[in-house]
């Protein structure tokens, strides 16, 4: 379903992707795990079109991808706390609707605000509809965030370590409902992590990224300590 | 032995690394702000022995006003020019809002391409370089005299400074709300709607309840140039040596500014 095919990303002169290439599945969650700075963060914002690219391709279902093919979880979850639950969600429709019908909440169609409604059922808050954004735990605000981003109706959603803010309970929910979501609903999850742990739990594929490259791809329960470790792996068979 | 009859390890603070250059640059500026001083002392004719003099001659003005005319001819006509006082400043402000908000956006870095960021910032800035007094005199020429002309005139300044307080807001919210809607394929507008301004509504309407405060006080100098209100009661009392009147006016406005400003400060409270 999403295919990113030798993605190269410069920051200014500095190199930090080196032609990555990594494919996900329809129906599948793809966890992709490394050390900070590794270059993970920035794969997904080029996937999600945040950040320019020096060469690659994104491609949804083997097309470029469309303007809303792709939706993005963030890690700091972006929700605008002074408005209502059911607000935040329905603005995960705005890229569809016309300006007379989205300048500001009361113009969403009905239409649209049922759609919002079946996305925050979906993950399981429907009866906080009505509840300032900021009101709700951290778990809860992430799993709104999830709904907005179904509600864009995207193909593929990405996730930007979008549980490095909450508790273990919270992370094993969100990582749980990304995963089902991935199965249910046919889509193609990537979910950059920082946890193994949940990632061995949750995922179907691991993907490690090491200096800007792909270093493992494979099964949620390999070895992934060498990913962290100080001295590349990588470095030292090419020395030896 | 307790933990506080332990002998206590101390380190000695290294020297803050010597920075000339710094010192230098200090140095000038000092002098530079000391000049700045001296310069405008002698340019704006400040003397402390003239103002000794003129004592005077103050202590007179101020004796001729005690003790106030608090009777109902002058009260009443007071009261009801401290009321359009008031209704200027509030006209002055709630008018300037739509122009302030589009053109705050438009001069909010990153909502607008960079030449009509530019030519708004521009636009901006004339408006708040012009004094209300200035635009005043304009309108009283074009529209004759009357609290008109001075809600003209807060309208204009208030544009200029308003929009830059909120354009500065904006810029300071934090960006991530945004970021989420513009990946969602929300356009401009609907990022401004749905992002920044209801992120930003608090300070926004804080910065106008203290614009209207200011409003107020600026439509009172206003009336001195014809613009109505108890401004020009003021000025007129003035003119005819009517010192007690003109106590009993400012008396009035002390109460307005006083009730405004607490009135400001209440609701800038809540909100913060």
């Amino acid at each position: 379903m999403l295919a990113l095919t030798g993605i190269k990303v410069h920051y200014g002169a500095q190199q930090v992707l080196y032609g990555v290439d990594v494919t996900v599945g329809r129906g599948e969650l793809l966890a992709v795990l490394g050390a900070n700075g590794c270059g993970k963060s920035t794969l997904l914002r080029a996937a999600a079109g945040l950040q320019p690219m020096t060469a690659g391709e994104v491609l949804v279902g083997g097309e470029p991808a469309g303007r809303l093919d792709i939706a993005v979880i963030f890690q700091h979850i972006h929700l605008v706390r002074r408005r209502s639950v059911l607000d935040n969600v329905c603005a995960g429709a705005l890229g569809r609707l016309p300006l007379h019908k989205s300048l500001v909440p009361a113009l969403f169609p009905a239409e649209v605000k049922e759609e919002a409604m079946a996305c925050l059922d979906r993950v399981g808050l429907a009866d906080r509809a009505h509840d300032k954004a900021g009101s709700l735990s951290g778990g809860q605000q992430q799993r709104v965030a999830v709904a907005r981003a179904l509600c864009q109706r995207p193909k593929v959603l990405l996730a930007d370590e979008p549980v490095s803010a909450l508790d273990p309970a919270a992370s094993e929910q969100v990582l749980a409902l990304l995963a089902e979501l991935a199965h249910d609903e046919d889509m193609a999850v990537l979910a950059v992590l920082h946890q193994p742990a949940l990632a061995s739990r949750h995922a179907d594929r691991v993907v490690g990224m090491r200096d800007g490259q792909v270093a493992l791809d494979g099964a949620p329960d390999q070895p992934v300590d060498h990913l962290y470790s100080p001295i590349n792996p990588l470095s030292v068979e090419t020395v030896s | 032995m307790t933990v506080l009859q332990q002998e206590v390890r101390k380190l000695t603070v290294p020297p803050k690394p010597r920075q000339p250059k710094r010192k230098i640059i200090s140095l000038v500026i000092t002098a530079v702000v000391v000049a700045a001083h001296v310069f405008a002392w002698n340019t704006t004719g400040m003397s402390v022995t003239a103002f000794a003099e003129g004592w005077q001659g103050m202590v007179d003005f101020i004796g001729e006003a005690f003790p106030p005319n608090l009777s109902w001819e002058v009260l009443k006509p007071s009261l009801e020019g401290a009321r359009t006082t008031l209704w200027i400043g509030l006209l002055g402000t709630t008018l300037s809002v739509p122009a302030s908000l589009v053109l705050a956006l438009l001069a909010t870095r990153g909502m607008a391409p960079g030449y009509v960021y530019q030519s708004a910032r521009s636009v901006l800035s004339f408006l708040r370089a012009v004094p209300e007094i200035v635009f005043a005199l304009v309108f009283v020429t074009a529209v004759g005299l009357g609290p008109f002309p001075g809600v003209l005139a807060l309208v204009c300044h208030n544009v200029g400074v308003m929009g830059k307080l909120w354009a500065e807001s904006i810029e300071d919210v934090d960006p991530g709300p945004a970021t989420a809607l513009r990946s969602a394929g929300a356009g401009r507008i609907q990022v401004a709607s749905h992002a920044l301004l209801p992120m930003v509504t608090p300070q926004m309407t804080g910065l106008l309840m203290y614009r209207f405060d200011v409003n107020v006080r600026s439509s009172l100098v206003l009336g001195l140039v014809g613009a109505g209100g108890i401004g020009f009661l003021i000025n007129q009392s003035i003119r005819t040596f009517k010192f007690d009147e003109m106590l009993t006016h400012i008396i009035v406005v002390l109460v307005l500014i006083i009730a405004v400003d607490r009135l400001s400060a209440l609701v800038r409270a809540r909100l913060s």
